[in-house]
This record gives C-alpha cells, sequence and structure tokens, in this order.
C-alpha cells in the first residue's frame, strides 16, 4: 500500500468521525429539545464543529459545520423533520449559525496549520542543527558523507540515500549509503546536487518509497546539501593541507637525507675512482701486492656502496609504511652467521663472539632484513668503539616463544637522554664530523624489528653498551624418521 | 667457431650489457645481446642460444612473461638477474621455469659459474648422471644410497639422504623450498620452510666441517638451498 492511499484513507475516517460526533450531538439534543431553547441549541451546535477542527483540520471541521447545520435546521426548526422553514427569523438564524462554524473552524484550523507548521520547522530546524553540529566535529570527506547520507535518510523517511562524492582533480571520490550495505540497483527516484562556490563536489541520490518529496521535504534537502556541501569543502581543504604538509615535511627528510647521503655515497666513490685508476694506469706492476691491495679495496667498497643502496631504499620503504616483508621460518643462527660472514672485512678490527644456539626456536622473519638489521648493528658497534674491544652477539630464548638478541661492545655508556632517540633519523651521538654514516642505520633497524613484531632498545651495560631487541619465534618438532639401511 | 656455447643475454641497460658481452667474449663465448623482451624472444627463436641469461627488470614486459614464454617452447637454461629486494619475484620466476638467479651487482666468477652449471645440466640432460659425487672428503653414491666422510660412512634418515641426494643431482643450482618440499616431501602446497631449515642443519652436522660457516650445503636467503662442489 503507498502512502498517497494511506493519507486518504485516513482523510475519509476523519470526515466520517466528524460526521459521527455531530450525529451524537444531535441525538442528545433531541433528548433535551423540550428544556432548551434554539438559540441555546444552536450554540451547544458549535461543540463538534469545534472539536472536528481542533482535531482533524479544516475540512474536517467545515463538513461538522454542515452537518450541524443541517441537523439543526431538520431537528430544531419548525416544522420538525423537515428542511423547510417557515420564519423569516430561523432563516437567518441559520445562516448566521452555519457562517460562524464555518469562520470558527476556519479560524482554529488556521491556527492548527501553523502550529503544525512551526512544529515542522521546529523540527526541521532542529534536525539541521544536530547535523550542522555533528558535520563541525567531522574532519574526513567520508565521515562528512556518511553521516549525511543517514540523516538524509532518516530525515526524509527514505528508502535509501547516497551520497556520492567526486570533486575530480586530485582528490579521491567516495560513495557513502544508508542504510549500509544496501544494494541499490535501479536508478534512483530524486538526484540532487551538492554545490559550494568551487563548483560541484558531487550529489545526493534518495530512493523513495513516495511519488515526490514533499515541499517540506525539498526545503530540508536543500538545507541538508547545504551543510552538507560547506562541510565536504571544509573537509577537503583539510585534506588538502595535511597533504602539502606531509609534502612539506617529505620534502625536508629528502634534502636532509641527501645531504647527509652524498657524503656517504662519495667516500667509497672515491677510493673506487682511485684504485681503478692507478691500476689502469700501469703505474702498478703485476705482482706488487698493491695491486692485490687495490683490487680488495675496489670490491670492498662497491659491497658497501650496495649496503647503503639498501639501507636508503628501506628507510624510503619504511617511512612510506610500505615495507614488505617477505616472512619464512628461518633458524636465528644462520642469518647471524650470513651477517658476519659478509662483514668479515670490517669486523676484523674488533673480537666479535657470536653466542647465537641453533636449536632456538625459529623466527618467522624476512631473513634478508634480519640480516640488515644484524649488519647495521655490527656496522654501529664497530664505529663508534675503539678497536681490539669485544663486539658479542648473543641470543636467549624467553618464556612464551620470545626470541632476545643482544648486540653488546665494550663503548663508552652513552647519556640516558640520548638512549631512546638514539633510533631516530638523522640522530648522532657524536658529532657528526668525526665518524662518517647517514645517521639512518639505527632507525632502519628499528622499523624492520618494528615491522616484524619485535621490539629493540639500547641499553648501558656496567661495562660498555647493548642493543636489545627481541622477535616472536616457534618451536619445531620434527617426527622421526628411519635411518638409511 | 660454432661448437662454443651460445648465450643470449635480455637486459635493458646498456653498461651491463657492455661489461658482460666484453667478459664472456674474453672467456670465449658466443653472444647475442637483446634490449627488450619481445627481441629477446625473438632473437631465442631464431638463434637457439645454449643459455638466456635475463633480467627480470625489462622495460617492455615483466621477465616472469618472457620466462614463461620460453619455456612454451624450449626447456634451454634461464638465468635470471635481479635486484637484492625482490626474493617474492626470484622465487617466483625459479618455480615457474627458471633455472638459476643472480643478484645484481653480482661477481663475475659467479655469473661464469651460473653459466657452467647451466651447460653442465644442459649435456647432463642428455646423457646420464655422475652417480658418485665427491665433495672435499664427502662421497654421496646416488645409485647405491652410501654416503662417505673421510672414508667411514655417514648414518643419515632416509629424508636426510633423499634432500641431500636432490641437491647434489642439482649440484651448482639454486633449488627453491617449494621446489625442495616438492620433490623430498612430495608438499606441494603449504608453508613448512621450517622442517626443511631442520633438517639442512642435521645434513651439515653430519656432512659440514664447519656446520655454521658451511662449505658446500649453502643458503640463499628468501629462496632457498644450493649444493655446491669445488669445480
Amino acid at each position: 500500500m503507498n502512502i498517497q492511499t494511506s493519507i486518504s484513507i485516513r482523510r475519509v475516517s476523519e470526515n466520517l468521525v466528524a460526521i459521527l460526533i455531530t450525529a451524537i450531538t444531535t441525538g442528545i439534543l433531541i433528548l433535551l429539545r423540550e428544556a432548551l431553547s434554539a438559540p441555546v441549541i444552536a450554540l451547544l451546535y458549535l461543540l463538534p464543529v469545534l472539536l472536528s477542527t481542533t482535531r482533524w483540520g479544516l475540512g474536517p471541521g467545515i463538513m461538522a459545520s454542515v452537518c450541524a447545520f443541517l441537523g439543526f435546521n431538520y431537528f430544531f426548526i419548525t416544522p420538525y423533520y423537515s428542511l423547510t422553514v417557515h420564519h423569516g427569523q430561523d432563516v437567518l438564524a441559520l445562516i448566521v449559525f452555519l457562517s460562524v462554524a464555518i469562520v470558527i473552524s476556519q479560524l482554529v484550523g488556521r491556527i492548527r496549520s501553523s502550529l503544525a507548521n512551526a512544529q515542522d520547522r521546529e523540527h526541521e530546524v532542529s534536525r539541521l542543527y544536530t547535523l550542522s553540529t555533528a558535520l563541525v566535529a567531522l574532519r574526513g570527506m567520508d565521515d562528512v558523507s556518511k553521516r549525511l547520507a543517514t540523516d538524509l535518510q532518516t530525515s526524509l523517511r527514505a528508502t535509501a540515500c547516497q551520497v556520492v562524492v567526486d570533486p575530480g582533480a586530485s582528490i579521491s571520490a567516495g560513495i557513502a549509503v544508508s542504510p549500509e550495505d544496501t544494494t541499490l540497483t535501479i536508478p534512483p527516484d530524486h538526484v540532487f546536487p551538492l554545490q559550494t562556490d568551487r563548483g560541484t563536489l558531487g550529489e545526493i541520490r534518495l530512493w523513495l518509497d513516495r511519488p515526490a518529496l514533499s515541499p517540506t521535504d525539498e526545503r530540508l534537502l536543500r538545507a541538508f546539501a547545504g551543510q552538507g556541501a560547506l562541510a565536504l569543502e571544509r573537509a577537503m581543504l583539510v585534506q588538502a593541507e595535511t597533504k602539502a604538509r606531509i609534502l612539506e615535511e617529505s620534502d625536508r627528510l629528502k634534502s636532509a637525507l641527501l645531504s647527509s647521503v652524498s657524503h656517504v655515497l662519495r667516500t667509497p666513490l672515491v677510493t673506487i675512482k682511485a684504485a681503478a685508476t692507478s691500476l689502469s694506469s700501469g703505474e702498478v706492476s703485476w705482482d706488487s701486492p698493491a695491486r692485490a691491495e687495490l683490487l680488495a679495496a675496489l670490491e670492498e667498497e662497491t659491497d658497501r656502496l650496495n649496503d647503503l643502496v639498501s639501507n636508503l631504499l628501506n628507510m624510503s620503504r619504511i617511512e612510506a609504511g610500505a615495507l614488505k616483508l617477505d616472512r619464512e621460518w628461518n633458524i636465528l643462527s644462520e642469518i647471524v652467521d650470513s651477517a658476519v660472514g659478509h662483514l668479515k672485512h670490517i669486523t676484523q678490527t674488533h673480537q666479535l663472539e657470536v653466542d647465537v644456539p641453533d636449536d632456538l626456536p625459529q623466527v618467522q622473519v624476512d631473513p634478508l632484513l634480519m640480516e640488515q638489521v644484524f649488519t647495521n648493528l655490527l656496522d654501529n658497534s664497530i664505529k663508534y668503539t675503539p678497536s681490539d674491544t669485544k663486539i658479542r652477539i648473543r641470543a636467549t630464548a624467553l618464556p612464551g616463544d620470545m626470541i632476545q638478541v643482544e648486540v653488546a661492545n665494550e663503548g663508552p655508556p652513552v647519556a640516558d637522554e640520548d638512549l631512546e632517540g638514539i633510533f631516530d633519523r638523522f640522530h648522532r651521538v657524536t658529532s657528526a664530523d668525526r665518524i662518517p654514516g647517514t645517521g639512518l642505520g639505527l632507525s632502519i633497524c628499528k622499523g624492520i624489528i618494528e615491522a616484524h613484531g619485535g621490539h629493540i632498545r639500547a641499553e648501558n651495560l656496567p661495562a660498555g653498551f647493548a642493543f636489545i631487541f627481541t622477535l616472536p619465534g616457534k618451536v619445531t618438532k620434527i617426527a622421526s624418521d628411519m635411518p638409511v639401511e | 667457431m660454432s661448437n662454443q656455447p651460445h648465450i643470449l643475454v635480455i637486459d635493458d641497460e646498456p653498461q651491463i650489457l657492455r661489461a658482460v658481452r666484453t667478459i664472456l667474449i674474453e672467456k670465449g663465448y658466443r653472444i647475442t645481446t637483446a634490449r627488450t623482451g619481445e627481441e629477446g624472444l625473438t632473437l631465442a627463436a631464431a638463434t637457439l642460444p645454449d643459455v638466456v641469461i635475463l633480467d627480470l627488470g625489462l622495460p617492455d614486459m615483466d621477465g616472469l612473461e618472457v620466462c614463461a614464454r620460453l619455456r612454451a617452447w624450449t626447456q634451454i637454461p634461464i638465468i635470471v638477474l635481479s635486484v637484492r629486494d625482490s626474493e617474492q619475484d626470484k622465487t617466483t620466476v625459479l618455480d615457474r621455469g627458471a633455472d638459476d638467479y643472480l643478484t645484481k651487482p653480482f661477481g663475475i666468477e659467479e655469473l661464469l659459474a651460473r653459466i657452467r652449471v647451466a651447460l653442465r645440466h644442459l649435456s647432463q640432460s642428455k646423457g646420464a648422471v655422475d652417480p658418485v659425487i665427491m665433495v672435499g672428503e664427502v662421497t654421496i653414491d646416488l645409485s647405491r644410497h652410501v654416503v662417505t666422510r673421510g672414508g667411514t660412512e655417514v648414518k643419515l634418515t632416509a629424508t636426510e639422504f633423499s634432500l641431500l641426494a636432490y641437491l647434489a643431482a642439482n649440484a651448482g643450482r639454486v633449488l627453491t623450498h617449494r621446489s625442495i618440499l616438492e620433490h623430498v616431501w612430495g608438499w606441494a602446497e603449504g608453508d613448512n620452510v621450517e622442517y626443511l631449515r631442520v633438517y639442512m642443519m642435521q645434513l651439515r652436522k653430519k656432512l659440514e666441517d664447519d656446520p655454521r660457516h658451511p662449505r658446500f650445503l649453502l643458503t640463499e636467503p628468501g629462496v632457498g638451498y644450493r649444493f655446491i662442489t669445488p669445480n
């Protein structure tokens, strides 16, 4: 059943009730006919008219007036039980009665409808107020369009409401639907643009259970759309501003990176260039030990450059939140041994002690990134501690299948306030020009460890300094099988 | 001249092509180079090389696709070149038919070793595999299922032996975790690398002089394992 028919059924029943009330009044008045004079009866007949008008408005009021007029004429004006009137006075009384009844019902009806209007307006204003206060608090375009869709759908009693935001340019488009997860297959019944001074931001689509919106609903929709468009525009500006700020921040980061990196990149390049030119100049004889030395330098420095490039790449990925982990179960000792093997040429200055049992629970890690962690921690430890001191890598199993790794050295302690910041980008505890470095190594370690669900910290030891980190592990049980015959 | 092994190098970077070409010609190989995947595929069909060296980062087409289109008609060995941080790509391309990989930047001895292994496997696929493999003081007799170290027999479990046998039969070549798990355990699906790790460790303890610094049972981080023989 649609709303249109239900409304007309209501109208008809209201009129019927008005007629019924007048009939009841007539019945009571007939019983009292002998006791009451005609003018009193006329006054009493105004009661059902008033009642109908105040309850149901102008239409039923007029209906009651006409019925009262007929009843008054038929039952109470002589001759009784006929609509004919003998006395001119009675005609006048009847005409006055009808006019009074109709005027009353009109007056009361108007008051009533203006009251209803005022209530509607108040309702509208309060909804609009609720919406606009809610919208002010929302920052994201998605939140705004979602709220707008929900409010519109309930306020307009629509079957569904969709808010499509597509301002074009660099801002991504979004769609909000209310009720949520409604699938909309048919075209909308009503479309309204979301317009601001800057142009159209999108549109509101409505699906209705009635043919059209009432003027009130239309007005509400327009007001909602205006508020919504403003809120969307504000959200867009906020988004653009945030973007600009992020760009500026990353710009600053990049220039800091560039200045730090160009220096660090140049050092191996100087060595490579020098070695290559001296080898090709023919100054170094074929059998001279210097030749082997230069060749070794070439190889080591290219490896170092390669390491630097990987570090930079990983840094930018951590920075962009795009670090991709190729996780698989690994034996930690294998990763440590491999890192130590690759660093042989720089660990010779120190005494390296590896205490990582191969029967520890396995760790689900990206082996290359974890190797990078060990490389960076060892590189750092070697750079900041005196030659011939000891560097110890130790791993232990903690309760709850956790592995703790400690890379300890015998270097000078780090001031307590630096222990936390040591993992920040470009944080250099020692003055930058004394020891070369990008200031990225430790922050990359932190990024990688945390991406693995672990935690890293720096700690002063009674004699030295240590990096300590944890990783989630897993004990592997292998079913025994038969030996070969 | 024509009995020199013929190598097709598909790479879009001229510097790499130049270096690789210079060195390989010096080493007595015949070289054809291609700058795009399309050109590489055409040249492969036209010149029928003995080995293809394929860069994964080509401008016109995915290295995976080049590999798949080569494998559609030929079994010639394919060695892929990739950068360090794309283990997943490497593993995928190896599982889909490439024979081996090299991480850029690579040493020339590594490249030459890969080419030698590829050529050896090419000739082996035409003849029989040597049933006895010797590495250091370890001898592996694939047909008799006997492994000795310094003359004394080493007791291996059935799984350990089939793992070792699979690696040794593919000496010099990288084997991905998936291919090992499938071949030795028969597990085509699932992530069971942790079992493999434990068995490799046991093998190393039984066969390597220093299990923590293996000489022939090598780990290829993120990819798989490689059994290398001194020559």
